[in-house]
């Protein structure tokens, strides 16, 4: 067990709708010499007071809140309180869940269903400055950043061809495949064979991929 | 063919020419005919009798323009043939002989005029009887679909509650409890009991007991909220399907494709889910493929499979899955097709109709 670098107690802020969780996780948290419980809640507002008015060094939060979604909630606490490491504790698939969390502003992503032996070490894995996911999401970042000709956070554009790019932009928008054909004026067969040639440029698997993709880039270029 | 109906052919093809003129004009028509029959019945000489001609134009006004028109038509037939006769130079013993023969043909007329008139009314009764019968039936036929609607809309429903119920609360409280075990397996083992890993043991059957949980509450709500639901849930379905039998289960979809109406998605996912099991169980297919693609004609799903096809008769049980999968792309306005796969086993493909998944589905 990794002993941490300060002398003092880690705050850990806890974020969950169900209150077993949370006294579970409270128990779980005080037991460690490293760590105690500074608060708690169940809502995305009391959540976003509480972590601005305590600062906690880890804030764990769950997807599905009672009122607001955790996303967004991740996203708002980045904003505030940059300086509070956040981990996704969630009964949702970090296949799914994880990168966008990640790219929200977590450090961190960790499903329910193996939460009892990977919290604590997360906890201590972000309160070391690194992020903490399971071995195959790692895995899959990092195979990205290697097998990608382009390296994470170098825009898109390049490598792309003019038509590419327009398709790419339209899809990031939320348009459909139709009205992607109907806006470049070519039919739908040739839309699918530009969003192929974009995967395959972008080293992306499936469609689903390339949607998130596009429309992550769409809200990178509109915060700039 | 009988002479009944021979006769009711006539009746409806008089009906159908009938039916392209003004009463006024076949009024006129007949009235001119009747006045054409008398000048031919006054030249045809006082031996010859062509009181039959006159029952054309006394049917053709009885039929269309009413019974008391026919019978001022038989009226002056009558008087116009006494004329004519009377014209020619017949001459009879007696003034009660013409008066006699007159009342004998007018009462034929009238006989006829009124068989015509009891003729239609039953020709009318029965067509409206029809028509009445034809739209009872639409109206069945549409509340039967509605009804289908509702009741696959229902149980789609209810099992996404069940699975929300699971996901959102059984898994949570397991979560807590497996936390909670930790908590005490963390405490014994500081204490060094030798029960420490009794308790470990116990917090691994709950995080067991999770993934099954999990496990039944995406079987009962399988597509996420959200456009690209469908895909996701496609695609980890392949993925599961692939595993689970050993055999290869592609998901293939080559640009993104949304679906906006949840009903839509989650009727697609099981018409994909139903394919794929045909093709395991009854197939005993190696190799599926699972397609979402936007054609030209629709948004566009289709299974091919590589197994032993579609037999010619379908068994009543697998004949129900096919039934169902056909119900629900009616449901959510869909065509529904089978067809020989070019892997050689089965293929279904049900396509969208551009525009129509946002009609006609509850949402839940």
């Amino acid at each position: 067990m990794a002993e941490p670098s300060v002398s003092k107690r880690a705050s850990v802020f806890l974020v969950d709708d169900h209150p077993l969780v949370r006294e579970s996780l409270t128990s779980l948290i005080n037991q460690q010499s490293d760590l105690f419980a500074c608060g708690e809640a169940e809502d995305a507002a009391t959540s976003l007071r509480e972590i601005a008015r305590i600062e906690p060094d880890v804030a764990i939060i769950d997807l599905s809140l009672k009122s607001g979604s955790g996303m967004d909630l991740i996203r708002s606490v980045k904003a505030r309180t940059p300086n509070v490491a956040m981990i996704v504790l969630s009964m949702h698939d970090e296949k799914i869940y994880a990168e966008r969390a990640i790219r929200a502003g977590a450090r961190g992503y960790v499903m329910k269903r193996e939460s009892t032996k990977r919290i604590i070490a997360a906890i201590r894995h972000v309160l070391q400055g690194r992020l903490a996911l399971s071995e195959q999401m790692a895995a899959g970042f990092a195979e990205r950043f290697v097998g990608s000709r382009h390296p994470a956070g170098e825009s898109p554009l390049e490598g792309l061809s003019d038509r590419e790019l327009e398709v790419f932009t339209l899809l990031g928008r939320g348009l459909e495949t139709r009205r992607i054909a109907e806006t470049l004026n070519v039919s739908i067969k040739t839309v699918q064979a530009y969003c192929a040639r974009i995967k395959q440029k972008r080293n992306l698997s499936t469609a689903a991929e390339l949607l998130r993709e596009a429309i992550r880039w769409n809200e990178q270029q509109g915060d700039n | 063919m009988t002479v009944s109906e021979n006769i009711l052919e006539f009746v409806e093809r008089l009906g159908r020419w009938g039916a392209a003129y003004k009463p006024r004009d076949i009024a006129i028509f007949c009235l001119v005919l009747v006045l054409l029959i008398g000048i031919a019945d006054y030249s045809a000489g006082k031996y010859v009798s062509l009181s039959i001609a006159y029952v054309l134009p006394i049917w053709i006004a009885a039929w269309y323009v009413g019974a008391p028109y026919a019978f001022f038509l038989s009226l002056l037939s009558v008087v116009i043939w006494i004329y004519g006769d009377a014209a020619t130079g017949l001459t009879f013993p007696d003034f009660f002989v013409p008066m006699w023969n007159a009342t004998i043909r007018l009462m034929f007329y009238v006989f006829l005029i009124a068989l015509l008139q009891r003729l239609r009314t039953l020709q009318h009764t029965l067509a409206s009887r029809v028509e009445e019968r034809a739209a009872a039936l639409t109206r069945e036929i549409a509340e039967r679909q509605r009804l289908e609607r509702d009741l696959l809309d229902v149980s789609e429903r209810e099992q996404r509650r069940i699975g929300q119920d699971l996901h959102d609360g059984l898994c949570q409280h397991l979560t807590g409890t497996a936390i909670a075990g930790h908590v005490l397996a963390e405490k014994l083992a500081l204490e060094g009991h030798p029960e420490t890993d009794d308790a470990g043991r116990i917090v691994d059957h709950i995080e067991t007991a999770i993934g099954m949980a999990r496990g039944m509450a995406k079987g009962l709500h399988p597509v996420e909220r959200g456009s690209d639901g469908l895909m996701q849930a496609l695609e980890e379905f392949a993925a599961a399907t692939s595993e689970m039998f050993g055999i290869s289960c592609l998901f293939e979809c080559d640009s993104p494709v949304l679906v906006h109406d949840q009903a839509v998605a989650t009727n697609l996912y099981r018409i994909a889910q139903e394919a794929v099991s045909n093709a395991i169980k009854h197939g005993r297919a190696k190799q599926i493929v699972v397609a979402l693609e936007n054609a030209e004609s629709g948004l566009k799903l289709t299974i091919a499979d590589s197994g032993t096809g579609l037999p010619e008769v379908l068994p009543s049980n697998h004949g129900m899955g096919m039934r169902i999968m056909a119900n629900r792309a009616s449901v959510i306005g869909a065509d529904f097709l089978t067809r020989r796969s070019v892997y050689g086993g089965a293929e279904i493909a049900c396509t969208m109709i551009a525009g129509s998944e946002v009609i006609g589905v509850a949402h839940g």
